[in-house]
């Protein structure tokens, strides 16, 4: 892994929705062609094909996981193909995998795409795979835990030590929501107010039903290749300039590390690397599933003072046309796609990076951070892009 | 007169944390301890998660505790949990130096407040497994 190895030259996406009635296919083919043109590449200049684990859906995993997309796609210059595994953190690991296959000649030019159906999902099925993932079956699950209860805990705890209030995780959802309004890949685009994310149904305190994901439909897909080679095939490369990560645990118990002087130095590491401070930044795509977490990771960063995140915020700095536009696809308002989320998240680097974000182009982006997390909060990803290798 | 028969989930256990769940069944909450670098430990391992020593006992704990955080959960649990709403999940720091994922009941929602004093309490779940739950400390 280094500076400028690896850069992402296509992008495809398709609307963040709930499709009943769509196959599973149908979106994997639009969302691969997509990227493949948007490369301007000819499908058989396609090496290789990396693909996020739909973990909810057996039948998809076992058919893209035993080679069916070159096939079905016709990817006649395909050498390999795998499928990749670490729940939210997923999309990070392809691009690992793509790193070395590209360095290390098994494939010049790598597809890495993700689909995920939750509306294809027998009902039974998806209740329990919902309430289990991610939760320990000992030592949590007995008890009633949910993911929603695990972030809830962290909330309240946030709150009580730095008197952040209700409010201000209300004026997260608030800001995503606006930038969601102009993304046309959103589920959620009514503008939002903050009275009407405190007045929505309470699920568990301190989270209310607003400040809840929703599940939903969504695929994507990139094309990456060599730092070499960008250059020589696309006009807007978007390198990969640093990554650092940190393993902070699978239960909630046992976790630590995430936030603080830890969560800061994580991601000093991937500003080093990149060889460019905090400052350069002229985005942050913070992933962060629920609203108090965004809180905590401008505090974490030392963009703002802890507990006073929540102003920084409310104060619209944070939203379109403030000095540090943060998560442009609006996330939570986006609609969560599984594992396919942080993929919506690379997307959207690439896209602010190439100059195709419409409406919430940020002007003249030229480095951002962007980080990455799976399960209920088992690790945590730093990555800088870069338009170019500085 | 039948067995009573969970219809919550019951722990999933492993070999190693068999003797802490027998115990639970009698209302006794085993720490793990490992004689090597006198660590407790929480949850129960095959080897000790510091030294990879297998010269490991168990301590009963107190009992006493302090809440580290906690949310009142009112919505969107499967069907098995629902006649427990509205119900508290918590994260208790024990006196001996770990921490649990538990339940909080005998309380006041409102009155419920990060830090404060807490003790152990028991729940029978079925013929098997009795869990730990946690309930404010009496003064």
């Amino acid at each position: 892994m280094g500076r400028g190895k690896l850069a992402i030259i296509g992008i495809g996406e398709m609307p963040t929705g709930w499709y009943p009635d769509m196959a599973d296919w149908d979106m994997i083919n639009n969302t691969c062609k997509e990227a493949i043109e948007d490369a301007g590449l000819d499908k058989n200049d396609i090496e290789g094909v990396i693909t996020v684990n739909p973990m909810a859906q057996p039948k998809l995993q076992s058919e893209i996981g035993f080679g069916k997309i070159p096939e079905e796609l016709g990817l006649k210059g395909c050498k390999d193909i795998c499928i990749v595994n670490a729940g939210g953190a997923t999309t990070t690991n392809c691009l690992r995998m793509a790193e070395h296959w590209v360095n290390n000649g098994i494939a010049k030019t790598v597809l890495i795409n993700h689909v995920t159906r939750h509306s294809g999902i027998d009902p039974e099925m998806a209740i329990n795979f919902f309430a289990t993932a991610g939760i320990d079956l000992q030592w949590e699950y007995p008890f009633g835990m949910t993911y929603n209860a695990v972030m809830a805990l962290g909330a309240t705890r946030y709150m009580y030590e730095t008197g952040a209030t209700e409010e201000d995780i209300a004026a997260v959802c608030v800001m995503m929501r606006q930038w969601a309004e102009l993304d046309p890949n959103a589920r959620f685009r009514k503008p939002l107010t903050l009275e009407k994310v405190l007045e929505s149904r309470m699920v568990s305190t301190p989270l209310r039903s607003y400040m809840c994901n929703v599940l939903s439909d969504g695929a994507a897909a990139m094309v990456v290749t060599s730092g070499e080679l960008a250059p020589q095939i696309s006009k807007t490369p978007v390198y990969k300039l640093g990554e650092s990560v940190r393993y902070t645990g699978a239960t909630a118990t046992q976790r630590k590390g995430r936030t603080g002087a830890e969560g800061r130095s994580a991601a000093q590491e991937a500003l080093d690397q990149a060889g460019l401070t905090l400052g350069d930044m002229d985005i942050l795509e913070l992933y962060v599933a629920y609203p108090m977490g965004f809180l905590r990771v401008l505090e974490t960063l030392g963009i703002c003072e802890p507990g006073k995140a929540g102003q920084f915020v409310r104060e619209g700095h944070c939203s379109p046309g403030g000095k540090l536009p943060c998560s442009t696809i609006g996330e939570l308002s986006r609609g969560h796609t599984g594992s396919g989320v942080s993929m919506a998240y690379y997307v959207e680097c690439a896209r602010q990076l190439m100059g195709k974000a419409g409406e919430r182009q940020v002007p003249n982006a030229k480095y951002l951070l962007t980080n990455a997390a799976g399960g209920s909060g088992m690790n945590m990803i730093w990555s800088v892009f870069g338009r170019d290798i500085p | 007169m039948t067995e009573k028969k969970s219809l919550k989930p019951v722990p999933v256990t492993q070999p190693w944390t068999e003797e802490f769940w027998k115990a639970a069944k009698q209302h006794k909450f085993l720490i793990q301890h490992c004689h090597d670098c006198d660590i407790n430990i929480f949850y129960p391992r095959k080897f000790c998660p510091d030294c990879w020593g297998t010269n490991l006992g168990w301590i009963e704990a107190s009992g006493r505790g302090k809440l580290h955080t906690y949310t009142v959960t009112h919505y969107g649990v499967e069907q098995r949990f629902a006649a427990d709403l509205p119900f508290v999940l918590a994260l208790v720091d024990m006196e001996e130096g770990i921490r649990v994922m538990t339940r909080i009941v005998n309380c006041k929602h409102e009155n419920l407040k990060c830090d404060m004093p807490v003790e152990l309490t028991w729940e029978d779940l079925d013929e098997n497994f009795s869990l730990y739950f946690f309930q404010p400390a009496k003064a």
